[in-house]
């Protein structure tokens, strides 16, 4: 049998037991943290970059498909594999190569677990800063993938503002050096384009990133208020104040109801909104900014602001912070979280234009996001076995996007485009800015053999990705990848 | 990779036609001259929509283009054998959308820095591109320019949000937004920056601007030594503090920052060479409140620092901000490189480049940015036996010699008579392959900037 024949070839490269090909073992690998599914004929573990290159040359000549994975955490459906073919994860290439201190660098293979690195760090004084809320689980090649963000990017920037070199397998099997240990390498950026390409230009296998001190001092401030507008205007003028706190979360009085009754984290259940508020740095600084932001927040009307007293106590506040999405697992049965962005002068009319969305539908909305640079997640919260529903929600879902396009904002500030806000991209971009990003795909990854059918708008990928032989493998996963 | 006979007789009619007899001029050439090429014409189109029809024109009829801005950088690379036209920003200087609420600034590419920056400081904010007077935002963002607020605040790569800009072949181009979080897309920003338009003409860029300041405190420290420097950087490193600013500066870098009244051009000669050992000296500056300023003292008095005045402050930054252009104007024959290297590097990127001066009758003068790893390192002619043309070449290829495969050294200035001698962007630990195909992408016929880059 055909596929029969790759499976072998597969387990010369990489070894027996790191391919799997059975449906039951198969299944495990047709999700991600999206509303996405699409099944693939084969998952491999590669161990070594000389193997993902030999994975990827075997694709190419049987004219398969390469997904590449990390740990499944992404919310846009990055790693589904859309039209079968091999899911490439990268979880066993786990290692932490080199922690440099001298030169403020740690060099990781992908599958490395973005906490994991931060707590090897730890005893020398430094950390990884991109933090997303699934760092527990989710590896730094997805973070790479994803141009992945965090509560606490705020202050010291997303994923790309720490790369600096990575080591890449491009999708004929070629081992590509991009950038190095250095802040600049003569000539494109290349590592700077790379992250947040999504896996569509290569599958990173060695990744180089700056590593941060951390902080003397951090103070964390919890704002509690009976109006979620006046939450909304803090985040205005907190900005306008000149103010840049490492990071400012916000979260609706329906959101930490849900979240307290999970963690108990001690979020007041009677408030309208809270926000967590994290002030690092110099004890001096961080002293005077916590009294100048508490200030900022009661004059814009919080009722009142408590500041943690202790490390365990800040850790508490940010628990609650961080499972939230868990949190919202357990009081519906599905839940769509979106990644709109706005300018952050408009968070107050957004916050009002999403509840309009809600009502006009007649869903739950809860809303959680990184207010301090205008990224929101709203959770829309319903029963994928309700068709209508699930319709509806992806409609409000969509309005609520559209008008943060309206505003001068974006589709997506951390979880990416994925196959999940691909139709939006045209909202977004005007076709010829897209057939410029398409130019450039097709300098990485010609054949669309990695990660097809993701980012840029469906019409144009499928014209671009027709290649012959791969109906018999397409059509079992053709209606797989609808959303549920 | 260039193709076709182009008919070059028609280009200022075609020009006229397509942008208004007002935006083309064939006279006064002078100014836009680059390493002695003339354009045939220059156009200024008087609106970003005119761009891509100019370009599409352009590359049908194989006429080489190059964009230009405050011309601070246009003799960077190899000399361009044809200029057909040069496409000046100059009328596209608006600032399109400013709200401070956002800490955001959209701007036209033909805009100054300065001038961008100046509408920023009145609402108490910064933009942190830093760069030579004179030079816009778009080129500015096409050479990757930054100076010594990179410590505190980052590179173009880190604050510019959002880029505009036309290919090659005239098609429009989009990277980013206008908020400051965003990851619809592919990161174009990181393209177009540093690519010395040679991959599109940028129209337009957006950026996030910080809150400007209330104070700054800049303590200088002396060494005889740069090991001496370089433990007390790395002490830096590991400690809490966090200067905007950290510049190591070498004995006869600093006599271009205390005197700037050119002398004789050509010629090197400290002002009292045998009276006084100059010294190797760390500047770091602090931005903050009156208690962190303190703290930042008191962590630092081991080196007995000294603290500049208010006013001091002011004129020693613009100095080290101008350093390249004031050895330049003092020296028409230095060569100017631009290193970027590991940090653990620093040293031995200072000392190869003191070996290679010597060894080829330069002077090294050389200002580190030593928190981030990039250095400029102007090579200066002694007056006594002056290098010749193959001499730049040979103390570049000294000089690069000896430094690491992850550092990239590039010769941003240099007489001509040496630039054909040598490959004036030196090696890079990027892959050139992939270089090349964007190049191919973005600009299929090669017209802009045809022979400049590092990828032809």
């Amino acid at each position: 049998m055909f596929s029969f024949g790759i499976a072998s070839k597969l387990k010369k490269i990489v070894g027996r037991d790191s391919v799997l090909d059975r449906a039951e073992d198969l299944m495990l690998y047709e999700y991600d943290g999206s509303l996405a599914r699409g099944m693939p004929n084969f998952v491999v573990f590669p161990q070594n970059t000389e193997q993902v290159s030999a994975i990827m040359k075997l694709a190419c000549s049987e004219q398969l498909s390469v997904i590449p994975r990390g740990a499944g955490t992404g919310l846009s459906g990055g790693a589904i594999a859309r039209r079968g073919g091999i899911v490439l994860s990268l979880a066993r290439m786990n290692r932490i190569l080199e922690i440099d201190v001298a030169n403020l660098r740690a060099t990781v293979q992908p599958g490395v677990v973005n906490l994991d690195l931060s707590a090897a760090l730890a005893p020398q004084g430094f950390y990884f800063a991109p933090d997303p809320s699934s760092q527990k689980a989710c590896t730094i090649g997805g973070n790479v993938a994803e141009n992945s963000g965090g509560p606490h990017t705020l202050v010291s920037g997303v994923t790309v503002n720490h790369v600096t070199g990575i080591e890449v397998v491009l999708p004929d099997g070629r081992i590509a050096q991009l950038g190095s240990k250095s802040a600049n390498a003569a000539g494109y950026d290349l590592p700077g384009v790379f992250v947040g390409s999504e896996g569509t230009f290569g599958i990173a296998t060695a990744i180089t990133v700056k590593i941060c001190r951390l902080p003397e001092s951090v103070a964390t401030l919890l704002s509690i208020y009976d109006d979620v507008q006046d939450a909304a205007n803090t985040v205005v003028a907190l900005t306008t104040e000149g103010i840049t706190p490492a990071a400012i979360e916000m979260l609706d009085g329906w959101t930490l109801r849900a979240v307290e009754a999970y963690v108990h984290a001690g979020y007041p259940l009677d408030s309208a909104a809270v926000l967590l508020i994290e002030l690092e740095g110099l004890r001096e600084a961080v002293d005077e900014q916590a009294e100048i932001v508490s200030a900022v927040c009661r004059r814009a009307g919080a009722r009142e602001v408590r500041r943690a007293k202790d490390e365990n106590e800040r850790q508490l506040l940010w628990k609650g912070r961080k499972t939230a999405f868990g949190a919202i697992g357990r009081v519906s049965p599905s839940y769509y979280v979106q990644d709109g962005v706005i300018p952050r002068t408009r968070v107050p009319e957004t916050l009002r234009k999403i509840e309009e969305v809600g009502k006009k539908h007649s869903l739950t909305i809860g809303n959680i996001f990184h207010a301090g640079d205008g990224n929101l997640h709203p959770l829309i919260l319903f029963d994928a076995r309700d068709e209508q529903q699930t319709r509806r929600t992806l409609e409000a879902g969509r309005e609520i996007l559209e008008f943060c396009i309206s505003v001068g904002g974006s589709i997506t500030g951390e979880h990416g485009v994925g196959m999940e806000k691909q139709d939006l991209m045209s909202s977004l971009f005007s076709d010829s800015e897209l057939e410029v990003m398409a130019r450039l795909r097709k300098c990485f990854n010609p054949d669309s053999v990695l990660n097809p059918q993701k980012l840029l708008p469906s019409i144009r990928t499928c014209r671009e990705t027709v290649m012959p032989g791969h109906a018999s493998l397409d059509a079992p996963v053709a209606s797989g990848a609808e959303l549920r | 990779m260039s193709s076709g006979i182009s008919i070059r007789h028609d280009i200022v009619p075609q020009l006229e036609q397509l942008l208004g007899p007002e935006a083309v001029f064939v006279s006064d050439l002078q100014r836009y001259s680059i390493d002695g090429v003339l354009p045939t014409a220059v156009a200024r189109p008087g609106s970003a929509e005119q761009i891509p029809a100019l370009l599409k024109i352009a590359n049908e009829q194989n006429w080489t283009v190059v964009s230009f801005g405050g011309g601070t950088r246009q003799q960077v690379g190899q000399t361009i054998e044809r200029i057909d036209i040069v496409l000046s920003t100059e009328r596209l200087d608006k600032i399109e959308n400013y709200d401070p609420g956002d800490l955001t600034i959209a701007v036209q590419s033909g805009a100054r820095v300065d001038s961008v920056s100046t509408a920023c400081a009145q609402h108490r904010q910064l933009l942190a591109l830093e760069a030579p007077a004179g030079a816009t935002i778009g080129g500015a963002l096409a050479a990757n320019e930054s100076g010594p607020l990179r410590a505190g605040f980052g590179a173009p790569r880190d604050f510019c949000i959002g880029v505009n800009f036309v290919t090659g072949d005239g098609v429009k181009g989009r990277g980013g937004g206008r908020v400051v979080k965003n990851v619809a897309g592919y990161d174009l920003m990181k393209l177009m920056i540093g690519s010395f338009g040679t991959l599109g003409v940028i129209v337009s860029a957006n950026f996030k601007l910080f809150p400007l300041a209330q104070q700054t405190a800049t303590f200088i420290t002396e060494f005889d030594s740069v090991a001496q420097a370089i433990q007390v950087r790395d002490w830096l490193l590991r400690s809490p503090l966090a200067p905007i600013s950290a510049e190591l500066i070498n004995p006869t870098a600093s006599e271009y920052l205390t005197n700037r009244a050119p002398r004789d051009p050509d010629s090197w000669a400290p002002e009292a060479p045998s009276q006084q050992k100059k010294r190797w000296m760390l500047a770091l500056r602090f931005a903050g409140s009156d208690r962190l300023l303190a703290r930042c003292r008191k962590e630092l008095a081991f080196a007995s620092p000294r603290d500049l005045t208010e006013a001091e402050q002011m004129a020693f930054w613009r100095a080290v901000a101008g350093f390249e252009a004031t050895a330049i104007e003092r020296h028409r024959n230095g060569m100017i490189f631009h290193v970027s290297a590991p940090l653990a590097e620093s040293q031995n990127v200072i000392e190869a480049a003191q070996g290679a001066a010597t060894d080829y009758n330069f002077v090294a003068s050389t200002i580190a940015r030593v928190t981030v790893g990039t250095l400029v390192i102007a090579f200066l002619p002694l007056a006594v036996d002056p290098p010749g043309a193959t001499q730049f070449a040979s103390a570049a290829s000294h000089f690069r010699s000896r430094l690491s495969r992850g550092a990239s050294a590039v010769v941003m200035r240099c007489p001509l008579e040496a630039k054909p001698q040598f490959d004036l962007w030196g090696s890079t630990p990027s892959d050139i392959a992939l270089m090349r195909k964007i190049k191919r992408a973005f600009d299929p016929n090669n017209i802009l900037n045809r022979g400049r880059f590092l990828v032809e």
